[in-house]
């Protein structure tokens, strides 16, 4: 199992763009399970409304868990993405 | 048994209870959900090639959240019926209470995949429902793809526990004179029940005993007495306040002729691209128009051009997804986006208008440079229908619809640029108010009686008296007897009422 903690830094938090970004990265780790987590929550992360649900705000720290595969490609891949929004 | 419900539309309707989906099918699916899901699946797949509400539809019918909570409420026990309607309120009431643009508007596409799944898992496909002549349907709640599937001639009432008066159900129905009872606890009724639903007193009478029954017949005469026909224009302090019908297909316009309107102050036109899934040719447009104004004879027939986007959406117009629809590319807006497509429509009306008294009725104007715009369309059209030597009605009068809080302060200016101003209460209601209409949580701000709402009113009227216009009102609340009294007091020329049935009660009123 591979995680990694990250800070939304987007000025908007994440939205549905960024967000289906998320899924569509996810989803091109079908041998991985990856899910993020944010406070007591935690969402699959090929789940669009999920995420979205958790409605994460600037400043709110996530954590991206991968298990199997290529899980450190897959957390990796997604943290990259969450620090790279500037919208 | 008599069961009140919260709100109603008037008319009255009796016949067999017919539960939809969830009530009579509990229990005796025919397909598995894993069957649902994927006949769902391939139907989204063939309709979102070109659609992007069909792939946003896709897209939560893949979503693992909509299949997870489904499967939490299978491991607790419920039958697939029951746990699909518990996953898409669970998400639904999620949804609600995040401050989240984007979630919320997919609260629809959520409760129309679901409906969708829990037809298919009760046995029905996506196709027309089989209702039994003279049936009372029961629901949670109608969608526009419910009534789309409905052989209406054979509904007779509708009882439903959700929904608020302006919802699209309650406006087709009213428009066919079917009576709606809303916030009905249908648990209440079971499927085949004997119902009598009197919309004019918001009851719902169940397997009435003869007391009950004769009781219902009374008040039922009371009420006929007073729709007696009245065929003349009626005057109200001196001058003339015509009272129109609205129509929403030709039929109709019959009803209301023949309920003694003065002619049609709101003929919508969306039932004419709702219905096929490419945009009709201006032959199909032009017979619909051209039938509607024979209909009339010389009395106007008030056409609104197309009032799509926000929550109507049309097969063949991608719309790009927007933040907030009703604040949005819709009305005049979509129509001056898409002028190829809107000339057809303009060039249409224009034919038609050599059969009759035509109007053309603008929606959601902002501005009088939009009128501007949709004038120089209209005379494009009319120099290429005499190159053809095409006949047209050479002077249609052209009304912009009051609906915006900007046309109400911008009313002098766009005054004098039309012929007529329509104020329709249901949208500037809800802009004056900014108040969703269909949002229950809101229901007490979104009131056309709000002393906002009426100072607004009064401020048109009066613009439009000064450029030396009429204005008259095509909402739903004209047809309120204690609005009325307001509205003709305001000085309003004419009232154009969405049921029939109120045209007699109306003139009766005004003629006092």
């Amino acid at each position: 199992m591979t995680t990694e903690k990250v800070v939304v830094t987007a000025p908007n938090g994440l939205h549905a763009r960024p967000v289906g970004e998320i899924v569509r990265i996810a989803k091109s780790f079908p041998d991985s399970a990856v899910t993020i987590t944010s406070g007591e929550k935690t969402v699959k992360a090929t789940s669009m409304l999920s995420i979205l649900s958790l409605g994460l705000k600037k400043g709110t720290e996530v954590e991206i868990r991968a298990e199997g595969g290529d899980e450190a490609g897959a957390v990796n891949a997604i943290v990259n993405l969450i620090q790279s929004v500037t919208e | 048994m008599i069961i009140k419900s919260v709100a109603s539309t008037s008319g009255y309707g009796s016949g067999k209870a017919f539960r939809l989906c969830r009530g009579n099918s509990a229990g005796e699916h025919v397909m598995s959900i894993d069957e649902a899901f994927e006949a769902e699946r391939e139907r989204l797949k063939a309709l979102s090639v070109d659609n992007d509400i069909f792939a946003a539809h896709l897209e939560i019918l893949d979503d693992p959240m909509l299949s997870d909570a489904i499967e939490e409420h299978l491991a607790g026990g419920e039958n697939p019926l029951e746990a699909v309607a518990s996953a898409c309120d669970d998400i639904v009431s999620m949804f609600s209470s995040i401050d989240d643009e984007y979630l919320r508007a997919r609260v629809d596409d959520v409760k129309d995949v679901c409906r969708n799944l829990e037809s298919r898992l009760a046995g029905n496909s996506s196709g027309s429902l089989d209702i039994p002549e003279g049936s009372v349907v029961v629901a949670d709640e109608i969608f526009p793809s419910d009534t789309s599937r409905m052989d209406l001639s054979k509904v007779s009432a509708f009882v439903t526990r959700k929904g608020s008066v302006t919802s699209h159900v309650c406006i087709i129905a009213t428009s066919r004179g079917i009576p709606v009872a809303l916030g009905v606890d249908i648990d209440m009724i079971a499927d085949g029940d004997n119902l009598i639903v009197n919309g004019n007193t918001g009851e719902v009478a169940v397997n009435p005993t003869e007391d009950e029954l004769s009781k219902l017949a009374e008040s039922r005469i009371v009420k006929d007495r007073e729709s007696e026909i009245i065929q003349e224009p009626v005057e109200y302090q001196g001058h003339i306040v015509n009272v129109y019908g609205n129509a929403g297909c030709v039929e109709d316009v019959a009803k209301a002729m023949a309920a003694g309107a003065d002619g049609i102050g709101l003929f919508r036109t969306e039932f004419v691209f709702m219905r096929s899934e490419e945009f009709p040719t201006e032959e199909e447009q032009f017979e619909i128009y051209r039938d509607a104004a024979l209909l009339c004879g010389d009395k106007p027939l008030t056409i609104r051009t197309m009032d799509i986007g926000g929550d109507k959406k049309m097969p063949y117009l991608s719309i790009e997804p927007e933040d907030n629809p009703f604040l949005g590319v819709r009305g005049v807006r979509l129509c001056l986006a898409n002028p190829g497509l809107f000339k057809i429509q303009l060039r249409a009306i224009l034919r038609a208008g050599s059969f009759g008294n035509v109007r053309i009725l603008v929606p959601m104007v902002t501005t009088s440079a939009e009128i501007d715009r949709v004038r120089a369309l209209i005379e494009e059209c009319k120099a290429e229908l005499s190159a053809e030597g095409k006949e047209f009605g050479s002077s249609i009068p052209l009304g912009a619809m009051v609906e915006t809080p900007a046309s109400v302060f911008a009313g002098r200016t766009i005054a004098e640029k039309v012929e007529f101003f329509s104020i329709g209460t249901n949208d500037l209601t809800q802009y004056i108010m900014a108040a969703d209409r269909g949002n229950s949580g809101v229901s007490i701000l979104y009131n056309p009686k709000d002393i906002a709402v009426k100072n607004a009113v009064e401020v048109v009227v009066s613009n439009a008296h000064e450029a030396g216009i009429k204005a008259g009102i095509c909402g739903e609340a004209a047809s309120d007897p204690e609005y009325a009294e307001f509205l003709l007091e305001a000085g309003i020329d004419s009232l154009s009422l969405s049921d029939p049935r109120m045209i007699p009660v109306i003139k009766r009123l005004i003629r006092k």
